[in-house]
């Protein structure tokens, strides 16, 4: 158990590095606040947690109550990562279930947060797919479809391009929705469903993950992070209708 | 349709001089790059292309297309090529190192273009208004096979570009019966395998998510899909021009 | 309503939810049951429209309800946590055409500002988008989440190895 001071201080540590970790990783609230008070238990410690957008405020003490300790950590804006998501509850279960040491909580971490992500380029061409076949569920024809998959190809790797180059979020949003619509445009200039085609080319933007964890944050009675997470993917999506609507000035006149 | 070959014969007649010019430098451009490849050449390939896309843009769509509905979309997207091209003389993105790998099929590539006004002349059209080397789906395919020649290191937004356009080749194939494009849509396929294996071979191994053997099942299943997709347009094309 | 039309929806939203699914990076073992789900899903808001005409908001709510205790089965078995599972599979049922319709209709009105009657129309238009699509996204949501409540000990102990 904990005696000391610096103990205590390894653990919370630790916690709220794995706390940061999960909530950048678009995980909702109560998730987060489970796996961590869960990782305290196991390690002998009391945590309580306040959740922001940008930071988590947690309080650890020792069961007796001698020791306090409170740690404020800023949480990075990390892609959105499930199988992170995954493995580092899986930790926590095994952190309870195996009465793992520090040392060896923090080995089995640094090995999940270190496996590859999924590859862009993989993302890119089934990303592409899932837009044509978006396309074919809201009734596009083969033609829409064909234009709607290289649109998106393009839209995407445009998107990709510029995030590795750290432009701004919503910059990035802008702009590849308006990539992905004036391409998709070109199909104007068949006899095909050509308004569906520029409708789905932009759909690959929209932020569902954030979306729904927002109303299920909400539902659980987060509500204060649930709204900011709403407001921000709806400032995601104000920024895809703004791309959108850059193309359907240019290109109105055909859709009147 | 009357509209669109109308004005492709419009556009052969006025410029033909011109378009004799842009093949010959493409095809001495290409010798060079082969025989003696050196900075200079490379970048006035590159230099050569942005001029390219942009007599596509500029005198193909805006001035002798403009008839046609919408003729500013293919404008912005041949403008688009040539900046691309811009950017990539100025950053040196693409090296044009030759990679030896792909001789084979780069060489039918280089041919498609001259094919395009054979196949026209065979299917009985007449001059002016056939398909010449200097129109988006040939500048297209040799801007294809250029890039799997020296495909050490590719820009993948001009390849999608192009991809793009090979679709909505294959929509011309459909909708102006132009059966010449399916010339380009067929070539795209085997071309865009090639270079996703290029990059599954240098970018992934066992340990990368997914591994590589299962990419590569992938990218064979796509592109057997997108064949057939592509296979069975063109055949009920011709069929439906019978009968 | 014919069989096939179901299984091409079914199949259309499958692939949509693989695609969509691999932007947020899930383990590779839970694809097939992201495209299962999807699909089921999909072609039961299809079927529920379609056959007795039941209206998207409802029929949504139903079909995530079912994704959700889908993904509940599911997550059991590959031990995964219910969101990996389910939220890309509610992807493809998010209201894309009614969002489009919204940001054309913004636009149309703004271009309309002088008539009074086309910007009406226009301004009815974007309400109506906006009221479906957004409660057709909070109707997904809450579907999805609902097994969450209903089964709340064994939702929340998805990824653990040892079951007590």
């Amino acid at each position: 158990m904990i005696e000391s001071e610096d103990e205590l201080k390894r653990v919370g540590r630790f916690i709220a590095e794995y706390a940061a970790r999960l909530l950048g990783a678009g995980v909702h609230t109560s998730r987060v606040v489970r796996n961590s008070k869960r990782i305290g238990r196991s390690q002998g410690v009391d945590v309580r947690m306040t959740t922001l957008q940008k930071t988590v405020v947690m309080t650890l003490c020792t069961p007796s109550g001698s020791i306090v300790r409170t740690e404020v950590i800023d949480i990075a804006a990390l892609p959105i990562g499930f199988e992170l998501n995954s493995d580092l509850s899986a930790l926590s279960w095994e952190a309870c279930d195996e009465h793992l040491s520090l040392e060896e909580l923090r080995r089995r971490y640094e090995r999940i947060i270190s496996k590859p992500r999924i590859d862009p380029m993989f993302v890119l061409v089934v990303v592409g797919l899932a837009n044509a076949s978006f396309c074919k569920l809201f009734g596009g024809d083969w033609t829409a479809v064909g234009v709607v998959f290289t649109a998106t190809l393009i839209g995407f790797y445009t998107r990709q391009r510029l995030q590795l180059r750290g432009v701004n979020h919503y910059i990035v949003f802008v702009v590849s929705a308006f990539v992905a619509s004036i391409c998709a445009s070109s199909a104007l200039m068949f006899d095909t469903t050509a308004e569906i085609a520029i409708a789905t080319s932009v759909l690959y933007l929209i932020p569902g993950v954030p979306l729904i964890n927002g109303v299920i944050d909400i539902v659980e009675g987060h509500v204060l992070i649930g709204c900011t997470r709403l407001i921000h993917s709806l400032l995601l999506v104000f920024c895809i209708a703004a791309g959108l609507s850059a193309t359907l000035l240019l290109v109105k006149n055909s859709l009147l | 349709m009357e509209i669109f070959w109308h004005t492709i014969a419009r556009y052969n007649a006025a410029t033909w001089p011109v378009q004799i010019v842009l093949v010959a430098a493409a095809v001495a451009l290409t010798v060079l790059l082969y025989r003696r490849p050196t900075s200079t050449v490379r970048k006035l390939t590159k230099l050569y292309l942005a001029l390219l896309n942009a007599w596509i843009a500029v005198a193909y769509y805006s001035v002798y297309c403009a008839q046609r509905d919408y003729h500013y979309i293919p404008a912005f997207f041949w403008g688009a090529m040539a900046a691309v091209w811009v950017y990539d003389l100025c950053t040196g993105y693409t090296t044009f190192e030759r990679t030896y790998r792909h001789d084979r099929f780069t060489a039918v590539l280089y041919l498609l273009p001259f094919l395009y006004p054979v196949f026209s002349l065979l299917r009985g059209l007449e001059f002016p208004g056939i398909t010449t080397p200097v129109m988006p789906c040939c500048v297209a395919v040799y801007t294809v096979a250029l890039l799997l020649a020296f495909s050490r290191r590719v820009n993948l937004f001009v390849i999608l570009i192009l991809c793009h356009w090979a679709i909505l080749g294959l929509s011309k194939v459909y909708f102006f019966r132009m059966p010449e494009d399916s010339l380009l849509t067929c070539s795209i396929v085997p071309a865009l395998y090639l270079f996703f294996k290029e990059y599954i071979d240098t970018h992934l191994d066992a340990t990368t998510k997914p591994d590589a053997r299962t990419m590569h099942r992938l990218l064979v299943l796509l592109c057997v899909v997108v064949g057939v997709f592509f296979a069975v347009a063109i055949v009920h094309e011709f069929a439906e021009g019978i009968l | 309503m014919i069989p096939a039309d179901i299984l091409s929806d079914g199949f259309f939203a499958a692939v949509a939810a693989i695609g969509f699914g691999a932007i947020s990076d899930p383990p590779m073992r839970a694809f097939p049951y992201i495209a299962a789900l999807a699909a089921a899903g999909h072609a039961l808001r299809f079927c529920l429209m379609e056959a007795l005409g039941v209206d998207i908001a409802s029929a949504s709510l139903c079909a995530s309800f079912l994704i959700g205790m889908g993904s509940l089965w599911f997550g059991t078995r590959i031990r995964c946590p219910m969101t990996v599972l389910y939220i890309p599979a509610l992807l493809p049922m998010v209201p894309g055409m009614y969002a489009y319709k919204v940001v054309f209709s913004l636009i149309m009105f703004m271009q309309n500002l002088a008539d009074p009657v086309a910007g009406e129309h226009y301004m009815q238009q974007l309400f109506l988008n906006a009221v479906v699509a957004c409660s057709v996204i909070f109707m997904l949501a809450l579907g999805a989440t609902l097994p969450i409540f209903l089964f709340n000990d064994k939702a929340y102990s998805l990824t653990r190895r040892k079951k007590p």
